[in-house]
């Protein structure tokens, strides 16, 4: 577009330089040349008149003749050459035109002497046997005319320029919608389905703009419809569920009158139940993700303590209401102390729980589960620093890393990314009996950490065991910017 | 025995949590709809009332700001869903708590015990608490703001008097959920934030600009004289 308006704007400024050059220089010249034809005529006259007077001395009367600025008189008398300039004489004047005069033919021509160009006027006198040669220098009008063409280019290369940057302008400028609707379809890519696009006053752009917001519209009423549906089934599944858990925690209560057949089933309905929750909650979780919708409730907390409590909260409740101790240590660095994260809560409650099930289901139980402080953000495949001893170093951190450790024989490495798709069933798939997952968790865990600016990978762990890292950065930029209703 | 009322239209739900409450020991009162309950309600004298959101007629948050305009009962909604607008418009209807369905009972129950321990608190020992033009009873559990009674929920009260009684220090979100409300960790902060709201329309001049219950940006609450 640039360059579409740079050649244009060449092209029609030589074009009307040149015009302009051609012109003018045809201009100037007529006018010399009939300028020097009538001072010829008159100065001719002038001569002729003279030389009928006998004695007249030719030479004197040579320099009485008016001449024009940059003109000089030749005649030729009676055999004779006469010149008022000593730059020019009979030498000066071609030979054909010498001819054309002497043989009685009046003429006028340009010619070149010592690379000036000169104009020269013949006017035969055959009533006193003499021919007058005015001979007019174009040095003058060559030199205009050279000055002329080279404000011309000059006046060109400016408009060429000029052109390029109107056309740089004006593209743009004509460009900037589309644009406009290159950064929407990301946005729309990236998730965010309400954006649209403007077309401004161009009827072309608005039309396109047009047909772009109506795609964007059908598309986001698409994905939300299918939203709104996981989201409505998982709601109807609430009802039922309601009943059953109730009900199920009523003859809970009175387990110990059961018979032994009817306990080993109402523990088989109960750790179903509990499945069939998550997996609902999950699901809504799910739709809430896909339909944009999920937000943030952030608050400030001791990442230790955020770790601590979230794994306390996966453990079971005993018959007087306390909490079991887990089995697997939970290793806090120094370098922690000290550091405060803004997180919410339940989400990252939910991480950990999903990483210690997950870890329980196919890791052959969780080894340790470790926090840490992280000087860089992430590297897949690069070590997690083992928690430091020593004193804090909270100074530099920018991000913390919460490590969750199997037993099991680790993720190969081809695994590592598929494994936080939906309903992803690798290896694991066949050990799916222990009723623990629901396919949904791994993929829960990195839209939680995704929502947080964090990112979640698997690696090797320190004993062949698979190590499950999520990293959360300390000053979060998360894709969400909601934040609670205070204390803000 | 304390009296529970339950306001659920689903009657399946209902008989179940009927037995699960009953289990649990309390006494169990149900209706089947808003308009139901508020009758309910003025017959029984219930200690504490569960109310579910979605109602046909009148809905739950309806159902419990016309309880409101009765009493300072402990109240809990029961939401299918714990999106903020739910849940904050049901606490700004005036309840004290919620819970999500499908619950578990045992959870209820401890949501249930805590309120109900709340408002028995007996807090003859407290002295009298003031700050600015307030002055807080423990002993008649009252608040008076230039000498008027001013009508709080027994939540109110313990969450202005937990303020009052750390007067000029900063109390976490998490500090005040766990000595009001009972929980742990993982309580929800909107609790908090949504009752502050509420107590500032009765005891600041100017809600909007409040002078006693101050937010701290990031950390919590405090109450300034």
């Amino acid at each position: 577009m640039t360059a579409t308006f740079a050649i244009g704007a060449f092209a029609l400024s030589t074009l009307m330089a040149g015009a302009t050059y051609l012109t003018a220089r045809q201009t100037f010249l007529n006018e010399r040349r009939s300028a020097a034809e009538r001072q010829a005529f008159v100065n001719a006259s002038l001569v002729r008149n003279a030389l009928r007077v006998p004695g007249t001395q030719v030479s004197q009367l040579l320099t009485s003749v008016d001449t024009i600025p940059g003109s000089r008189s030749v005649l030729y008398d009676r055999g004779a050459w006469y010149a008022t300039s000593i730059s020019v004489g009979q030498d000066a004047i071609p030979r054909a035109e010498r001819s054309l005069g002497l043989s009685g033919v009046p003429a006028i021509q340009i010619f070149t002497l010592d690379q000036t160009p000169e104009l020269v006027v013949d006017v035969p006198l055959p009533a006193v046997r003499a021919v007058y040669f005015e001979v007019l220098s174009l040095a003058e009008l060559e030199s205009t005319l050279r000055t002329l063409a080279i404000t011309l280019a000059g006046a060109a290369l400016v408009t060429t320029v000029a052109g390029a940057l109107l056309g740089r302008w004006a593209s743009g400028r004509a460009l900037r919608p589309l644009a406009g609707i290159s950064e929407a379809a990301v946005a729309i890519a990236g998730g965010q389905l309400q954006t649209r696009v403007d077309g401004g006053d161009d009827a072309d752009l608005q039309a396109l703009a047009a047909s772009f917001n109506r795609m964007a519209a059908h598309l986001q009423a698409r994905i939300e419809r299918e939203a709104r549906f996981t989201s409505d089934v998982s709601h109807e599944l609430r009802s039922p569920l309601t009943t059953l858990s109730a009900s199920v925690g009523v003859i809970e209560a009175h387990r110990h009158r059961l018979p032994e057949p009817a306990d080993r089933a109402l523990t088989l309905l109960d750790g179903d139940l509990r499945r069939f929750r998550r997996m609902v909650d999950d699901l809504l979780e799910i739709s809430r993700f896909d339909a944009g919708s999920a937000e943030l409730s952030l608050d400030e907390v001791d990442p230790g303590e955020l770790v601590r409590r979230s794994v306390g909260s996966t453990m079971p409740i005993d018959d007087d209401g306390r909490r079991l101790e887990p089995e697997f240590p939970v290793v806090v660095g120094n370098d922690v102390h000290g550091l405060r994260i803004r997180v919410d809560k339940r989400r990252i409650e939910r991480v950990v729980a999903n990483l210690v099930d997950n870890a329980t289901a196919y890791g052959n139980g969780v080894a340790r589960v470790t926090v840490g402080a992280a000087a860089t953000r992430r590297g897949a495949g690069e070590p997690v620093q083992e928690p430091q001893p020593g004193p804090g170093r909270g100074g530099q951190a920018v991000a913390i890393r919460i490590g969750v450790e199997d037993h099991g024989d680790g993720i190969p490495p081809d695994e590592r990314e598929r494994l936080f798709e939906r309903f992803y069933r690798g290896r694991h798939s066949g050990r799916r009996g222990s009723g623990q997952g629901t396919g949904l968790g791994l993929s829960l865990v990195a839209e939680h950490v995704r929502l947080h600016g964090g990112e979640v990978w698997v690696e090797d762990g320190p004993g062949g065991g698979a190590r499950f890292v999520v990293e959360l950065p300390l000053s979060p930029e998360p894709p969400t910017r909601r934040e609670p209703e205070g204390p803000t | 025995m304390s009296r529970v009322l339950v306001i659920e239209d689903d009657e399946r739900i209902r008989t179940s949590m009927r037995l699960a409450l009953e289990d649990e020991g309390y006494l169990v009162d149900d209706a089947g709809s808003g308009e139901e309950g508020v009758t309910r309600f003025t017959d029984r004298r219930p200690d504490l009332v569960l109310i579910d959101i979605m109602l046909p007629g009148m809905d739950g948050f309806e159902t419990c700001r016309s309880l409101r305009r009765l009493s300072t009962v402990p109240v809990i909604m029961v939401t299918a869903r714990s999106d903020t607008h739910d849940v904050v418009a049901g606490l700004e209807a005036g309840a004290d708590d919620y819970v999500t369905k499908p619950f578990v009972a045992k959870e209820l129950a401890a949501r249930i015990r805590a309120l109900l321990r709340r408002s028995r608190t007996d807090d003859a020992t407290s002295p009298v608490l003031t700050f600015g033009d307030v002055e807080i009873v423990p002993e008649a559990g009252s608040v008076r703001r230039g000498g008027e009674e001013v009508h709080c929920t027994r939540t109110e009260f313990h969450l202005l008097r937990e303020l009052a009684a750390n007067a000029g220090k900063v109390l976490t979100r998490e500090q005040l959920l766990e000595r009001v409300w009972g929980y742990d960790y993982f309580g929800d902060g909107r609790l908090v934030d949504v009752h502050v709201r509420r107590l500032r329309t009765k005891v600041e001049a100017d809600p909007a600009n409040p002078r006693h219950i101050l937010t701290v940006r990031g950390m919590g609450y405090k109450l300034a004289d």
